[in-house]
């Protein structure tokens, strides 16, 4: 655009000097054009340059120069003002602090990038896929954790699997190692994990945050199979491991898993058994949040999950079988939880005795159809329900903060998720007197006056003393 | 064809033309700022940014996106208790008798212990950060990482962790804004014997290190200094605020009544400053920090508070980065976790990179690989108990240094991280 302009401008110019000058010196020629139009303005043009340039005397030749001058100027004029607004003047003058500037935004551009490259990227070395027929394991079999546990535990007294009555469980979540795609992805990623901590804290259970990829054939949604046999078996005490994605919240700060329930059971997860055994639905169950059984049981599930796992031409086909065989499921390769509802529905007899299906409680609670509705939750009723009046984890399936795009309009994703972390930081900030302006500001109010003895608030408003005393929550 | 083209607006006056370049000129003479650079760096470097949609509700692109426009304050209808303003400043109402009000609330809830072990006190550490989205693109990447990092010492540690993300009192904002937040949660729990101050800009790099809790039996306020350096020479970096023990009694509920005074914003934080800048040696031109104060406190006020302040150096309750992130690949070598000292620094602090805001003081090339560097460092001491570790300091990826066997339990656990003995529960 610059270009054109310039170059328009300066031919402009030039030929106005051009026509200027033909007027400046021969006035008498123009008139003679428009009389005899018959005649071509050029031939005469020249023909009267040729006579301007020897007849004209020395006072009308300066007249003439000074003209010249002045259309000159005038010229020059219009070439600025139209080179400033295009480009504007700041970029006319060059300085050193220009190039100063330059470098520094061209050296911070590179860091961001060095930053946020992949180095990690599980394709990156890895030459060569396993082929389709190859068995893949998660690790050396063993069929004797149950009896190998039990004596770890006689012998390690000091790390119980129950501790104050209830079972020990181990939450485990976890994130790419390198920075999200933008810079409100990592900043999600740091409230979901907050919100993580806040719950496990006021509950008791221990939390592992996994940045590293421990098998590159396991990648992306199968990452958690390695790691969870893995955390199992160098942690005989813990009784449950508790996968959670990093775009759930809790939401409901006081609901507690109800682990009786479970005691002839080891795997809890979220779904439904008509979907599941009628439909054959692929989103039958959420692999997003669910509880295993450190037992041998789990680890024999696991061996029998992970074949369909490993990254390449045995995923791809996994991935087309699955598609044939659930309902529902769109073309692409095999993922963990479709992978593990098609192994529930085949071999179901092996299985779904020792498989809890729970839809009590929203162990897994998709977005969409909550996240509206907390403010009709807020006023009618209280944490400590776990379901559909009180959600327990709100899943934010589909907005993938921490990529580029998201199943969904943005706004709408990230909106949600504040909301979502606004209520349940609320529950977490009642003990303390506070409350956010609001279910998306990030700003707090005081709610309570500290003319109380705090110790009062303390045993009012701490979650940890209602859940005990099995007396309801306080607001 | 000029005004059809750029419109008489943007043609301009000839005031406007000298302004311009009169701004233009004076460039020469100003430096240019990081933050802009910053800025505009980050729209170029993502690449194809369209004109921000300020509605953005259609699209799915998280670039084009900006946060804090939905990021704002609405009236729920609870109401809001505000501090009086015509009353001098204050964390809250005065408590007098604290000690023994936590003792009878200890008494009555046995379930709630503040020792959770033999000589092991429960201990909870508080860190923090801004509720906002950093303005550095990858400040949230780091925080995320730091967090992780506590996360992994305290879960072996058996500490629990508090991460706020609250202003608890406007006018306490900035370094002061831990003072508030402090007092509250000694308050709001009793069976906590030792709350951790540690700045989000702090990791942990030796997983092995406890504490040695014995030592500060008879203290209440346990810092990283030197005594020369604060009662003699009044230096104000003579201790460090960035990570320090503050024991749940009422001696520490009237130090922070001391402490809070030169913090509230405006006038009294400036007048402050100066006052600080005049006493304290070294200490440049700015307005009142937290550390400043406490130096100023205990040199002005050894008589009253001295005897239960331990100003430690033994080893690295604060690490200062400068001296040690170079020097890992000679401690790898030489020595093991467990010292927590200059050999195998506790923590290794990043003080002035603040990775959050726009870039600090320091070059931001070397802060944030130094920060890497700094986690890797910490976090194979993580991985080594499952098998792995990171490929160099460097780099993110991992390998396997120790194959999987059918025998989990036979295992050897070198650093004893798996069980160790200052995780174990009171049986």
């Amino acid at each position: 655009m610059l270009n054109r302009y310039t170059a328009l401008t300066l031919i402009f110019c030039f030929l106005e000097k051009l026509f200027v000058f033909e007027l400046m010196g021969s006035e008498s020629t123009f008139s003679a054009q428009k009389r005899n139009t018959g005649v071509l303005p050029t031939t005469t043009a020249t023909a009267a340059r040729g006579r301007a340039a020897s007849t004209l005397p020395r006072g009308r030749q300066m007249n003439k120069t000074y003209n010249n001058v002045k259309i000159t100027i005038l010229c020059g004029f219009v070439t600025i003002l139209v080179f400033r607004g295009t480009i504007g003047i700041s970029n006319l003058v060059s300085t050193e602090a220009e190039a100063e500037n330059q470098h520094l935004i061209e050296e911070t551009k590179r860091i961001l990038a060095e930053i946020r490259s992949d180095p990690t990227d599980p394709n990156e070395g890895l030459e060569e896929y396993l082929e389709l027929n190859a068995t893949f394991r998660l690790g050396p079999r063993i069929s004797t954790w149950d009896k190998d546990r039990k004596v770890w535990l006689r012998k390690n007294p000091k790390f119980p699997n129950y501790v104050n009555g209830r079972p020990r469980i181990l939450l485990v979540t976890g994130s790419r190692p390198n920075p999200c795609d933008n810079a409100v992805g990592d900043h999600y990623l740091l409230k979901a994990l907050k919100n993580k901590i806040d719950y496990c804290r006021i509950h008791g259970i221990e939390i592992v945050y996994n940045m590293a990829h421990l098998d590159k054939e396991m990648a992306g949604y199968w990452a958690k199979l390695p790691l969870l046999r893995r955390l199992m078996l160098s942690h005989p005490e813990v009784e449950w491991i508790w996968w959670m994605d990093s775009d759930a919240f809790f939401t409901d700060m006081v609901f507690r898993i109800p682990v009786m329930k479970y005691r002839d059971y080891n795997m809890v997860i979220h779904g439904y058994q008509d979907l599941l055994f009628n439909q054959k639905s692929w989103i039958a169950l959420n692999t997003g949040s669910f509880l295993f059984r450190n037992c041998q049981w789990s680890l024999d599930l696991l061996d029998s999950w992970a074949p369909m796992g490993p990254k390449g031409p045995i995923r791809d086909e996994a991935g087309k079988i699955l598609t044939a065989n659930l309902k529902g499921r769109p073309t692409f390769e095999a993922d963990d939880q479709s992978a593990l509802i098609y192994l529930l529905i085949t071999q179901k007899d092996q299985w779904m005795n020792k498989v809890f299906v729970e839809n009590s409680f929203y162990l897994h609670g998709f977005w969409e159809g909550l996240v509206d509705r907390y403010e009709e939750m807020i006023e009618k009723y209280h944490p400590g329900l776990g379901d559909e009046r009180w959600p327990f984890v709100t899943h934010f399936v589909g907005c993938k903060p921490c990529g580029s795009y998201g199943d969904y309009p943005v706004e709408r994703c990230l909106k949600s998720m504040q909301r979502a972390f606004n209520l349940a930081d609320n529950q977490v900030l009642n003990l303390y007197g506070f409350r956010h302006r609001g279910l998306v500001s990030p700003n707090i109010k005081r709610i309570r006056n500290e003319t109380v003895p705090p110790l009062v608030n303390v045993d009012q408003f701490d979650i940890r003393h209602m859940v005990n005393q099995g007396s309801g929550y306080r607001s | 064809m000029l005004r059809g083209n750029l419109g008489a607006g943007k043609f301009g006056t000839p005031e406007k033309d000298l302004d311009e370049l009169r701004e233009t000129f004076s460039y020469i003479r100003k430096r240019v700022e990081p933050r802009r650079v910053l800025e505009e760096a980050t729209v170029v470097a993502q690449g194809q940014q369209k004109a921000t949609d300020s509605t953005g509700s259609g699209t799915n692109n998280y670039a084009e996106f900006d946060i804090t426009k939905i990021l704002k304050d609405e009236d729920d209808g609870v109401p809001e208790f505000k501090r009086d303003p015509s009353q001098p400043y204050s964390l809250g109402p005065n408590i007098s008798d604290w000690d023994e009000q936590r003792a009878e609330w200890l008494k009555k809830n046995p379930d709630f212990p503040n020792f959770i072990a033999e000589n092991k006190p429960r201990v909870l550490l508080v860190t923090g950060s801004s509720p906002k989205p950093c303005e550095n693109p990858v400040g949230d990447h780091y925080l995320l990482k730091s967090i992780k990092n506590k996360i992994d010492y305290c879960r072996l540690h058996g500490i629990e962790i508090f991460y706020n993300m609250a202003l608890l009192d406007a006018e306490m904002a900035g370094f002061w804004a831990k003072l508030p937040l402090i007092r509250k949660l000694l308050l709001s729990h009793p069976e906590v014997e030792f709350l951790w101050w540690m700045d989000s800009d702090a990791m942990f790099t030796d997983m092995a290190f406890e504490l040695p809790w014995e030592r500060y039996k008879d203290h209440n306020f346990v810092m990283h200094g030197w005594n020369e350096m604060i009662y003699d020479q009044k230096n104000w970096i003579g201790l460090n605020t960035g990570s320090f023990l503050l024991r749940n009694c009422q001696w520490s509920l009237d130090i922070l009544d001391t402490w809070s005074p030169m913090g509230p914003k405006g006038k009294i934080r400036e007048e402050a400053g100066k006052l600080l800048t005049r006493e304290l040696k070294d200490r440049p031109v700015f307005e009142a920090d937290d550390q400043s104060a406490m130096v100023y406190i205990l040199a002005t006020q050894r008589e009253k508070w001295g005897n239960k302040v331990y100003l430690e150096n033994a080893y690295y309750l604060h690490g200062y980065w400068g001296i040690l992130v170079d020097r890992y690949e000679e401690m790898i070598e030489n020595y093991h976790p467990g010292l927590g000292d200059h050999r195998w620094p506790l923590v290794t602090h990043f003080v002035g990179c603040k990775p959050c805001g726009k870039f600090g003081d320091y070059p931001v090339e070397r802060c944030l690989k130094q920060m890497d560097r700094a986690f890797n460092f910490g976090d194979n001491q993580i991985l080594q108990m499952y098998g792995f570790t990171h490929k160099s300091l460097a780099s993110r990826r991992v390998i396997r240094i120790r194959n999987e066997t059918n025998n989990p339990l036979e295992v050897r656990d070198d650093l004893g991280l798996l069980h160790p003995a200052f995780k174990a529960v009171k049986v």
